[in-house]
């Protein structure tokens, strides 16, 4: 019995991770559009929604072109490598406290329960600079290879400023089980959300907001890409459903990364001034909270200019990285005080 | 199941930590490494060590690993399949100090395994009695006991961070300040 609920649990997260990834490539096009005064898809299905469906439709009867010269097992390994430790980090995420449907008893709503799920967060989300060096190397092309090694340097730098931030909640909350860090913030009174806490959490926020836009690559940090200078950067060579599943990946990064400041930060699950409320309220919640980051991605990316390499290398180890540690300290301070 | 999944992760990790060795290229190597250390991770999770597991992947896989196909990438040796033709994967001299070596290092550790009193694992792996809480337990020896031995290392590694630092920007800065006193002289 357990194992179907297990089975049914992971059906219902990964069917909403995928077509949350899905559903993020239509609604980047169709908000673009609009902040551009322009209409956007329409044309397949109402008002464009099958858009997606379309898309990957032709992504898989495209050709696949491997090019001359390219290490074929290396060039094949990268998009899974991108695509797969996306998506592994969403088991941890927990989206609902204690939900019974229709009488069965499914216990908290996330696939596993476990006592380092932070941390199994990031060492997975970690994996994923792999996608993209692999892919940029074996592509046998100078662009490809020059957007890989920004790729790497890039991530490997913003990954110990989210490290940090991250740890800042551990410590307000004592816990690297993303249940209990929910739990501590889910009183019924939404002051008591990490992102309330005085300096530390809104501190604490901004940097985990900007830094994860760079852990996902993501403007105005997609320097792997980076079409004005280097064609289209690690996938420049990539065709058909190689290149959509770099794409896959990208798109379910953001998701599980917006979900993850949405339970480090924002409460998870947690209904203000209602603390037992029932899984269906707070599955709702939890999901609006996430669609709000999810569309802060978008929105940035079609406002903010792209920065220059220096810069976001020099933004990472000399503005935020120290901004993270004085934070941590601060909260060390703050947590002894109170 | 657990033995199953142990005896998975051990033959992974041996095959690829073999694979590093034996691949002509060294950007295989990396991901063969890669491999091996994820093998390992997986065994310290069979062994109830989640946090060993996770920082396992997070230091050597999400850190090292990277840096490591950052500098092969960077140090372009040529066509490695050209540079194993002409060289040879593995020539006789280095096929015999290798197996030396691995074969000396496989004795030492079966004569330390077997007259130790440790309790044998069964099937190869030890589960921790009643439960061992991974993070608790470890933060209290690390900011308990060993608090001093830990300090000691982080404040070690951190003279070496800074030694790199001032040696590399030495040698980058020396040249360009050499020119600007030749300019103001």
């Amino acid at each position: 019995m357990s194992f179907v609920i297990i089975l049914i649990k992971g059906a219902l997260i990964y069917g909403g991770l995928l077509g949350t990834a899905a559903a993020m490539t239509l609604a980047e096009r169709k908000v673009s559009a609009w902040m551009q005064l322009r209409i956007g898809p329409n044309r397949v299905g109402p008002g464009g929604l099958l858009q997606p469906l379309a898309d990957g439709i032709k992504f898989i009867f495209k050709e696949e072109v491997t090019p001359d010269g390219a290490n074929k097992g290396i060039f094949r390994l990268g998009p899974i490598m991108a695509a797969v430790p996306a998506m592994l980090t969403i088991a941890v995420i927990p989206f609902a406290g204690e939900t019974t449907i229709f009488g069965i008893d499914f216990g908290l709503l996330s696939l596993t329960d476990l006592d380092i799920g932070l941390l199994f967060v990031l060492a997975l989300s970690g994996l994923s600079v792999y996608g993209g060096i692999l892919g940029g190397w074996a592509s046998n092309s100078k662009y490809s290879l020059l957007g890989g090694l920004r790729a790497s340097a890039q991530m490997v730098s913003y990954e110990l400023s989210l490290i940090m931030t991250a740890l800042t909640v551990v410590a307000l909350s004592g816990s690297m089980n993303l249940r209990e860090i929910v739990e501590v913030q889910n009183t019924g009174n939404f002051l008591d959300w990490h992102c309330f806490t005085p300096v530390v959490g809104q501190v604490g926020l901004i940097l985990f907001v900007i830094t994860t836009f760079a852990e996902t690559n993501r403007h105005p940090f997609d320097f792997a890409e980076c079409e004005p200078e280097l064609v289209g950067g690690f996938h420049t060579e990539y065709s058909s459903m190689k290149f959509a599943l770099f794409f896959l990946g990208e798109y379910c990064a953001m998701t599980v990364m917006a979900c993850l400041t949405t339970v480090l930060f924002l409460g998870g699950y947690s209904v203000p001034f209602w603390e037992d409320a029932p899984w269906i309220v707070q599955v709702g919640t939890f999901m609006t909270k996430t669609a709000f980051f999810l569309f802060l991605f978008i929105w940035v990316r079609w406002t903010l200019p792209r920065f220059r390499y220096d810069q976001l290398m020099n933004l990472g180890w000399k503005v935020f990285f120290p901004i993270a540690l004085a934070n941590l300290l601060l909260a060390g301070a703050v947590i002894s005080l109170s | 199941m657990v033995d199953l999944l142990f005896y998975v992760a051990a033959g992974v990790s041996v095959l690829c930590a073999l694979g590093v060795v034996v691949s002509a290229n060294p950007v295989q190597s990396v991901m063969m490494l890669l491999g091996s250390f994820v093998g390992i991770a997986l065994i310290y999770l069979l062994a109830g060590f989640q946090f060993l597991a996770a920082i396992q992947i997070l230091v050597y896989g999400g850190a090292i690993m990277v840096l490591f196909l950052f500098v092969v990438m960077l140090l372009n040796q040529g066509d490695p399949v050209v540079l194993a033709r002409e060289q040879g994967v593995l020539r006789k001299e280095q096929l015999a100090v290798g197996l030396a070596v691995a074969g000396s290092a496989l004795a030492v550790l079966l004569v330390a395994v077997v007259r130790t009193d440790l309790p044998r694992p069964i099937f190869g792996y030890l589960w921790p009695e009643g439960g061992l809480d991974p993070l608790l337990g470890m933060a209290q020896a690390m900011f308990g006991p060993y608090v001093l031995a830990f300090e000691g290392a982080s404040v070690l590694l951190l003279a070496t961070a800074v030694g790199v630092m001032t040696l590399a920007k030495r040698q980058r800065s020396t040249p360009v300040a050499a020119a600007n006193e030749e300019v103001s002289a």
